[in-house]
């Protein structure tokens, strides 16, 4: 077997050995992946978002007509806004909550904390379809999460699942539980960069620990924290399956989880209008572009790095 | 041996199996079907056992898959896009039909099948899966709304099941059986559940009083005085009568729904003649003793006695091999709308027939165990007196997607005005580009 993986050097031809080729033939699966199902798709709703896409037939150039479109759709700056909150929701807690998480799990003072990141870490990994179901449950009237607030804290029971206002604060709660291990794990990467000798020497100061964590631990975590802040950002205005789990294609009561890739999956299919689709498409990247773009000023990655 | 000997063997294997397989599938033409509810691929299955039965010189193999509801429309909708991967047919839902008619239609004409039966089927059964005057689809069942009874809650509130006849007598014995039982103030059993994130409880009191979506003439009717009347009936069962509650999780198919109706928290409710399926399949059987299906209130006499909904149309999409098209079309009549097949549509499928003449066969007088023991056919039977056709257009889809995002969750949980709830409905489609 291993033979035939040593295969002689005269039966690849020169041109693959120059240093600068070299590279691009190890990333060439990769690359062939990347360019037929990301980057064509990219260029072909481009295309798409000028052209009227409806239905099955030939397409003709319309200009900016599907865009138009977009604008007067009564849904649109309901989708633009319901994103926008939960986006800024997940900030909210998925910045702060796995920060704190992951520097407890790092101090050293929980017990058996591998098995708590495991534990953490598991909801990334699960089907979502599965979990749609069960957070179904958990959320319904007399479900878990209900019982679990009347009896800690003696709340009355809300209807989670049939109530407008309480869709994005249910969207939210799957988000945390999803991606908190996750975030956990960035912020970990970033604790284990921070040279020890700097907190040793702030003890010796006599600082405590929490202004160690104020003027040590939060200024060196700057990079991680803009590399959450970012990705979150950017998977917050993509939100589209934990909705369409959750309510089951729909975008829960009076609308009230519609995101706008449930949105441009509607238009999509269900009015089969994919020109106008893509034109919301165009335009959620532009918004995710230049929110990309703000935090790279405002963070001085691009340019100065201090 | 070398392993260019070995991987030609295997070569050799295959070719030669595949062959084998070949010569076998040569007896029975395939037809590959694409279903969301997995009775109807055992529907179709059983129904190509009695094609071969009648016709063992053209034998037929039905290869169904089953998908989930959303999955398999966007699948289908994807592969007739692109020109590959469809099935050679498929079901499409009533709500979904009409995003597949736009743009140059992907489904083969069935009007030459369908004329052989054409005077024996209720017409407007065809009408929702009909475009530019071609029948593309072929339903399952007529989809005849019913009432269901839960006749222990009655009984205990003193109410006789059978003397509920008008929308008012069921809101007089609503107001007997909704009820605090365990005296903490609030209500524990309500006389019906309603849908908010669906479309049945709307759309059956709306075409029952003479409105609906569309016109038999294919305008938009969103805004007549009639759909106006039926919605403000259904806020005020909720809202002033107080015999109604919202179904839990929004509609009558999701599980905490189950959970109130098996646990007895709901007494009745109106959906079609398919959701008897359900009782068995999402319920257990849990209600077998009390569970009874009675005839649609009406709101007058001589009035409209039910209407029909959902539906589901199986079509056969371009995509299929052209020397299997014919005998697809003719099986698909065969299946659905002979006389024979239509008695089985009950008594193997458990749905209503859509043609009239089988609905004087003693052969549908069957029994149901999960009915309490009743013969469920004479009651489906008793309600088909005036059924108020429903129409469809190519905005049917939006126009239920506007009802179960924001209409009806407006109507009855903002307690917004009906006809400003139908207002807003009809400026969201004229901004979509429907013109009415």
């Amino acid at each position: 077997m291993l033979n035939s993986l040593r295969m002689p050097r005269r039966l690849i031809p020169g041109f693959f050995h120059h240093k600068k080729v070299v590279p691009f033939v190890f990333l060439a699966p990769f690359l062939t992946v990347f360019l037929i199902f990301k980057v064509y798709p990219v260029i072909l709703a481009i295309i798409m978002s000028f052209q009227n896409f409806q239905g099955v037939k030939s397409q003709d150039w319309v200009g900016l007509s599907n865009y138009e479109n977009v604008f007067e759709l009564v849904r649109f700056s309901q989708a633009l806004t319901n994103t926008t909150v939960y986006t800024i929701g997940t900030l909210l807690v998925l910045i702060p909550l796995p920060l704190v998480l992951a520097v407890l799990l790092d101090s050293g003072r929980v017990v058996a904390s591998t098995v708590f990141r495991v534990l953490i870490f598991l909801p990334a990994l699960t089907s979502l379809v599965v979990a749609g179901t069960v957070f179904r449950l958990i959320l319904a009237k007399d479900g878990f999460l209900n019982l679990f607030l009347e009896g800690t804290l003696g709340l009355d029971r809300l209807r989670w699942l049939e109530v407008s206002e309480l869709a994005l604060p249910s969207l939210i709660l799957i988000a945390t539980w999803r991606w908190t291990g996750m975030n956990i794990l960035y912020f970990n990467s970033g604790l284990v960069n921070i040279p020890q000798e700097l907190y040793e020497s702030a003890a010796i100061d006599g600082a405590s620990p929490w202004k160690m964590f104020l003027s040590i631990t939060l200024p060196m975590l700057r990079p991680t924290t803009f590399f959450v802040v970012v990705l979150s950002i950017i998977g917050g205005y993509q939100v589209f399956v934990e909705p369409f789990i959750l309510y089951a294609g729909g975008a829960g009561p009076g609308d009230g989880g519609l995101t706008l890739a449930l949105l441009i999956y509607r238009t999509a299919f269900t009015s089969f209008n994919f020109g106008t689709a893509a034109a919301m498409g165009v335009i959620l990247a532009l918004i995710i572009f230049v929110f990309s773009l703000i935090q790279f000023r405002f963070f001085g990655v691009l340019g100065r790095e201090d | 041996m070398s392993r260019t000997k070995i991987f030609t063997l295997l070569l050799v294997a295959a070719i030669g199996f595949s062959a084998f397989g070949m010569t076998l599938a040569q007896d029975a033409t395939e037809l590959s079907l694409w279903v969301f509810v997995d009775r109807h691929g055992l529907y179709m299955q059983n129904a190509a056992d009695r094609w071969n039965e009648a016709h063992p010189d053209r034998p037929i193999e039905i290869v169904y898959e089953q998908i989930d509801y959303t999955q398999m429309h966007d699948n289908l909708l994807a592969s007739l896009l692109v020109g590959m991967g469809a099935p050679d047919l498929a079901d499409v839902e009533i709500k979904k039909f009409a995003t597949f008619t736009k743009g140059d239609i992907q489904f083969l004409p069935l009007n030459e099948v369908i004329d052989e039966y054409r005077a024996d089927i209720i017409e407007s059964r065809l009408a929702p899966y009909t475009a530019n005057g071609n029948n593309y689809g072929i339903d399952y069942h007529l989809g005849a709304f019913v009432m269901y009874y839960n006749t222990g809650i009655l009984e205990e509130a003193g109410v006789d099941v059978d003397s509920i006849k008008t929308w008012d007598d069921y809101i007089e014995a609503g107001l007997k059986v909704t009820r605090d039982t365990d005296g903490d103030g609030e209500i524990d059993v309500y006389m019906a559940s309603v849908e908010v994130t669906d479309i049945f409880s709307a759309y059956a009191l709306m075409l029952m009083n003479g409105g609906g979506t569309y016109n038999a003439d294919g305008e938009i009717i969103l805004e007549s005085e009639a759909n106006v009347e039926a919605l403000q009936y259904l806020q005020d069962m909720v809202h002033v009568h107080g015999i109604a509650r919202p179904a839990s999780g929004g509609g009558h198919h999701s599980p905490d729904h189950f959970i109130d109706l098996v646990e007895g928290r709901i007494a009745s409710l109106w959906m079609p003649q398919w959701y008897m399926t359900r009782y068995p399949d999402n319920m257990s059987s849990e209600l077998a003793d009390v569970a009874v299906v009675r005839p649609m209130p009406v709101f007058e006499e001589g009035g409209y006695t039910t209407t029909m909904g959902g539906g589901t149309g199986t079509a056969i999409t371009n995509q299929i091999d052209p020397d299997k098209i014919a005998l697809a079309a003719e099986f698909l009549a065969f299946a659905k709308l002979t006389y024979d097949a239509n008695v089985l549509l009950w008594t193997d499928l458990g749905f209503d027939p859509m043609r009239l003449d089988v609905y004087d066969d003693d052969a549908l007088l069957i029994t149901m165990d999960d009915f309490s023991g009743e013969m469920p056919f004479i009651h489906i039977k008793a309600g088909l007196g005036n059924v108020a056709p429903e129409y469809t257009g190519p905005f049917y889809p939006e126009i239920a997607t506007i009802f179960q995002t924001t209409g009806l969750y407006d109507l009855i949980e903002n307690q917004m005005d009906p006809a400003e709830v139908l207002a807003n409905a009809a400026e969201e489609l004229r901004a979509m580009g429907a013109e009415f």
